[in-house]
C-alpha cells in the first residue's frame, strides 16, 4: 500500500507544517512516511511544494504520480494537476475562506479525515499552533472518511537527514560546530544551534576560510570539532584540508551538495561533489570520505566520522546533499550502538605541543630534509593503509537483495529511491558508504555480476569513474542512469529505467 | 629563568630586526611566567613569511599555520580552550592582504588574543613584492615602474573596527617592545601590536623611518587615538612633517 500527497503553496504559507502534521499523525498510527521538499531560493511568494509519501512498509522516496493534491494556492493546481492519478483528489484552498492563517491546518485536517485518521491525533499535533482547534474542526467536518487506514503496530520516529547528522555529532560529544551559512548545510547549523549546551556551541565565522582555520585551532586545543558547508564553501576550505593532512589535526567536514557549477541551483539537489571530496587539497595526504544514504545512516556515519578523525588524526569528509539533508525519513529501527570517541593525542595546556603546516620532525620542528620528506610521506601512506583495514569493520558497503546477474551500484541519497524501486525485480543493490578508502569487497562483488547498472544524481557518473580507476571495471554507458536536473529520483520512474536495463 | 628560546639556529638574514622581536617576545613571556603565568598555557600561532619562522625559535606550544590565517587559527585555539594565552604572529602581507577579514573581525569581536604584526611593508620571503602597507612608488620585481597604490593605515582600520588595544613598536627598543607585548597579552580582549620591522634586503626605503618615531604616553582616549593614527600615512617621509607615534596608542578601559 502506498500513497503520495503533494502539498503546494507560496513560501510562507506553511506547507511544511501540513506535511509535518500528517507525517506525525501517520507515525502515531504506525505508518511509514517520506517527505520530499521542493523549494525555491526565495523567502516569501514563489512556489514551493512537498511530496509526502506513505506506506505500511519502510520507504525512503516519493513517486512522480500523486493521489492527493493539497493546494494552498492556484499555482499548485495548475503546476501539478498533470501528476494527479485518475483516481486522485484535489483539496484546495477555496474550501476554507474563513481559515485565515490556519488555512494549512484546515487542509491537513481535511486530508486526515479522508485518510480515516482520528481527529484526536490531529488535535495533538496541531496544539502548538495558535487558534488551531477551530481550523482542525473546519477541515475535519468538510470531508468524509474514504480510505479508513487501519492502525498498525509499528513504532516509528520521524527524522530528517540533517537531524541524523546532528544526533550523530552529539552522540560523538562534539564541542564546537563551525558554519558559515550555505544551503543545504545551513539546516544543520540551525539544528545544532538549538541544541547548544555547556560543553557544546555553534560558531559562525566571518567566512569559510576563517571557519576551517578556527576549527583546526579548536581541535588542536583539544576539542571535538566539525565544520559544515556546501560545495562553494568547501572549495574555499580546501587549503586547510591539506593543512589538516600535514599537521595531523583531526577535523570532520560536513559537505552537503547542491547542483553546480558555481552558484548553480542553490536549493536543489545533486551528487556533483564526490570528485572534490575525494581530491580537493594540494599534496598527497590520507583522508576519509563517507556518505550515508538515509537518516539512520546519518547518525551512524557521523559518529564513525568523528571516531576515525580522532583515531587517525586526519580530515574526514561526511558527504550529503540537499535531498538527504532536507528530506524527512521515518524509521522503526534504532541506529547502531555509539562508538566511543577516544582522544589519544597530546593537547596544549599541560605540555609543549606543536603542529605544523610545513613538513616537520616528530616534535613539530620545520624540516626540508630529503630523508625526513620520504619518512613522512611513507608514514602518511602507512596511515592510509591502516584506515583501509579499519573501514572494513564499519560497513563500507551494504548489499541488498538475493544473488542475481544484475548488480546496481550507487551511493548516498539515491539509496531510498533505489530500494523502493527494485522490489520484486531480479537484481542486487550495492550501496557504497565509504568512498575513500574504497573497500576491496567492491571489486569482488562487481566481478560476480553479469550486468552492472550505475545510478547517480549527476551528469558524469563520478562514482562510476572512481570504480573504473580503482577496479579497472568500466560500467557501460547505456547502463549509467544519471539524473542531473537538480531533482532526486522518484522510485516509480526509476523502476522503469532499471527494468529496461536488466538482463 | 625559564628558557623560552629553542636551540634551533634562526634562518633570518644577518642583522634582521626579527632577532630583536624574538628577544622582546621572549622577555615578555619570561616576565609573565615570573608573575605566575604557566609556560605550558601559552600557545603561539604563526603564518607564512619571515616573521613566522619564530615558531621554530620559541619553545612554546604552537601551530605553524597557513598564510594569512594565523589570526583565525589563534581565535579557534582560544575558543577551544579559553584558559590558553594565545599570541598570533603575522607579517603585513598575511595580516593586511591575505587575512584582512580575520583582522577586522577579531577587532570587531574583541577575541581575547594578541596579534603581533611584523610590518616591513613588503612581502620579503617571496622576494620583495608590495603589500597593503607598502609606500607609494616602491620599486620591486613585481612593481618595476613603482607601486601605484596608497598604503593602508591598519591603526585607523583597527580603531574603526572596534579594537580595544592598539600599539605600535620600534623593534630597536627591545625593552619598550617587551613591555608593550606584555601589556597586550594581559589586556582582556583583542590586542593588536604592530612592530615597525625593517627589511635589509628588499624594501630598504623604509629603513630611515626611525628618525620620525616618537614615543607617546599610554593612551586611553579614542579621539586622541584617531589623531595619533593620522600622524603617519605609511609613506616614506618626503614632506618632512610626518611623525610616527610609538607606544600604546589606544587601550579601552
Amino acid at each position: 500500500m502506498r500513497l503520495n500527497i503533494l502539498i503546494g503553496g507560496k513560501a510562507g504559507q506553511g506547507i511544511n507544517a501540513v506535511s509535518g502534521i500528517i507525517a506525525k499523525v501517520l507515525a502515531d498510527y504506525g505508518y511509514f512516511t517520506f517527505n520530499y521538499r521542493d523549494y525555491q531560493s526565495l523567502i516569501r511568494g514563489g512556489h514551493n511544494f512537498n511530496v509526502l509519501s506513505l506506506s505500511d512498509e519502510w520507504i525512503a522516496s516519493h513517486e512522480s504520480k500523486v493521489d492527493f493534491i493539497i493546494a494552498l494556492d492556484e499555482n499548485t493546481i495548475s503546476f501539478h494537476k498533470n501528476k494527479l492519478k485518475k483516481s486522485g483528489k484535489i483539496i484546495s484552498y477555496p474550501l476554507f475562506p474563513d481559515a485565515g492563517k490556519n488555512l494549512n491546518i484546515a487542509l491537513a485536517s481535511a486530508l486526515a479525515k479522508i485518510l480515516g485518521l482520528p481527529k484526536e491525533l490531529i488535535l495533538k499535533h496541531t496544539e502548538k499552533f495558535q487558534d488551531s482547534g477551530k481550523a482542525v474542526e473546519l477541515g475535519y467536518k468538510s470531508q468524509k472518511h474514504e480510505l479508513n487506514l487501519k492502525k498498525l503496530n509499528n513504532k516509528i520516529s520521524i527524522i530528517s537527514g540533517t537531524q541524523g547528522i546532528a544526533n550523530g555529532a552529539i552522540n560523538s560529544n562534539i564541542n564546537i560546530y563551525y558554519a558559515y551559512p550555505m544551503t543545504p548545510a545551513t539546516p544543520l547549523m540551525h539544528e545544532l544551534a538549538g541544541r547548544q549546551k555547556d560543553d557544546f556551541f555553534v560558531f559562525q565565522p566571518e567566512n569559510e576560510v576563517a571557519g576551517i582555520n578556527q576549527a583546526l585551532g579548536s581541535s588542536f586545543a583539544g576539542k571535538i570539532t566539525m565544520i559544515g558547508t556546501s560545495g562553494g564553501g568547501f572549495d574555499l576550505m580546501t587549503e586547510a584540508l591539506s593543512f589538516s593532512g600535514q599537521s595531523e589535526i583531526p577535523i570532520v567536514v560536513y559537505l552537503a551538495s547542491r547542483p553546480g557549477p558555481s552558484t548553480g541551483i542553490p536549493t536543489y539537489t545533486s551528487q556533483d561533489d564526490l570528485d572534490i571530496a575525494l581530491r580537493a587539497g594540494h599534496g598527497e595526504f590520507p583522508r576519509i570520505v563517507l556518505a550515508p544514504g538515509d537518516a539512520n545512516e546519518c547518525i551512524e556515519k557521523t559518529n564513525e566520522a568523528f571516531y576515525l578523525a580522532e583515531k587517525y588524526k586526519c580530515p574526514v569528509i561526511l558527504l550529503s546533499d540537499k535531498h538527504l539533508a532536507e528530506s524527512d525519513f521515518s524509521h522503526d529501527k534504532k541506529a547502531n550502538p555509539i562508538l566511543k570517541i577516544k582522544m589519544n593525542r597530546k593537547i596544549p595546556g599541560k605540555e609543549i605541543i606543536k603542529a605544523s603546516s610545513y613538513e616537520h620532525l616528530a616534535g613539530g620542528e620545520t624540516t626540508e630534509s630529503e630523508t625526513e620528506a620520504i619518512k613522512n610521506a611513507k608514514a602518511r601512506l602507512k596511515k592510509y593503509s591502516e584506515i583501509k583495514k579499519e573501514i572494513e569493520k564499519l560497513e563500507p558497503i551494504k548489499i541488498y537483495g538475493k544473488q542475481s546477474k544484475n548488480l546496481i551500484i550507487a551511493w548516498g541519497s539515491t539509496k531510498g529511491a533505489i530500494l523502493d524501486s527494485i522490489k520484486n525485480l531480479d537484481c542486487r543493490f550495492m550501496q557504497v558508504l565509504y568512498l575513500k578508502p574504497l573497500s576491496d569487497k567492491i571489486k569482488k562483488e562487481m566481478l560476480t555480476a553479469e550486468n552492472i547498472i550505475l545510478i547517480e544524481n549527476n551528469a558524469t557518473g563520478q562514482l562510476g569513474r572512481l570504480l573504473r580507476e580503482k577496479t579497472g571495471i568500466s560500467i557501460e554507458e547505456k547502463n549509467r542512469i544519471l539524473k542531473y536536473d537538480g531533482r532526486p529520483f522518484t522510485s516509480d520512474l526509476l523502476r522503469e529505467k532499471i527494468k529496461g536495463r536488466l538482463v | 629563568m625559564a628558557e623560552i628560546k629553542t636551540k634551533t639556529k634562526p634562518t633570518w638574514c644577518p642583522g634582521c630586526s626579527n632577532f630583536l622581536i624574538l628577544e622582546s617576545v621572549s622577555r615578555a613571556v619570561q616576565s609573565l611566567i615570573k608573575q605566575g603565568w604557566k609556560k605550558e598555557e601559552f600557545v603561539i600561532t604563526t603564518d607564512i613569511g619571515c616573521n613566522s619562522k619564530i615558531y621554530d625559535y620559541l619553545n612554546l606550544s604552537g601551530i605553524y599555520g597557513l598564510h594569512g590565517r594565523s589570526l583565525a587559527t589563534a581565535v579557534g585555539v582560544k575558543l577551544g580552550n579559553p584558559k590558553l594565552n594565545v599570541i598570533a604572529f603575522q607579517g603585513d602581507g598575511g595580516a593586511y592582504d591575505e587575512g584582512i577579514s580575520h583582522f577586522i573581525h577579531a577587532c570587531k569581536r574583541d577575541n581575547n588574543v594578541t596579534l603581533l604584526v611584523h610590518d616591513n611593508q613588503s612581502f620579503s620571503l617571496t622576494t620583495g613584492q608590495p603589500t597593503a602597507t607598502t609606500q607609494e612608488g616602491y620599486k620591486s620585481k613585481a612593481s618595476p615602474s613603482g607601486f601605484k597604490e596608497k598604503p593602508l593605515n591598519p591603526i585607523k582600520l583597527a580603531l574603526a573596527s572596534g579594537a580595544t588595544f592598539i600599539a605600535r613598536c620600534n623593534p630597536f627598543d627591545v625593552d619598550d617592545t617587551a613591555r608593550i607585548i606584555e601589556t597586550a597579552v594581559k589586556h582582556r580582549g583583542f590586542s593588536f601590536v604592530e612592530v615597525m620591522q625593517k627589511c635589509l634586503i628588499f624594501n630598504t626605503g623604509i629603513n630611515s623611518l626611525e628618525k620620525l618615531m616618537h614615543k607617546v604616553n599610554d593612551n586611553n582616549d579614542e579621539e586622541k587615538a584617531y589623531k595619533l593614527a593620522d600622524e603617519w600615512d605609511y609613506n616614506t617621509a618626503e614632506t618632512g612633517h610626518d611623525k610616527i607615534p610609538i607606544g600604546i596608542l589606544y587601550e579601552k578601559i
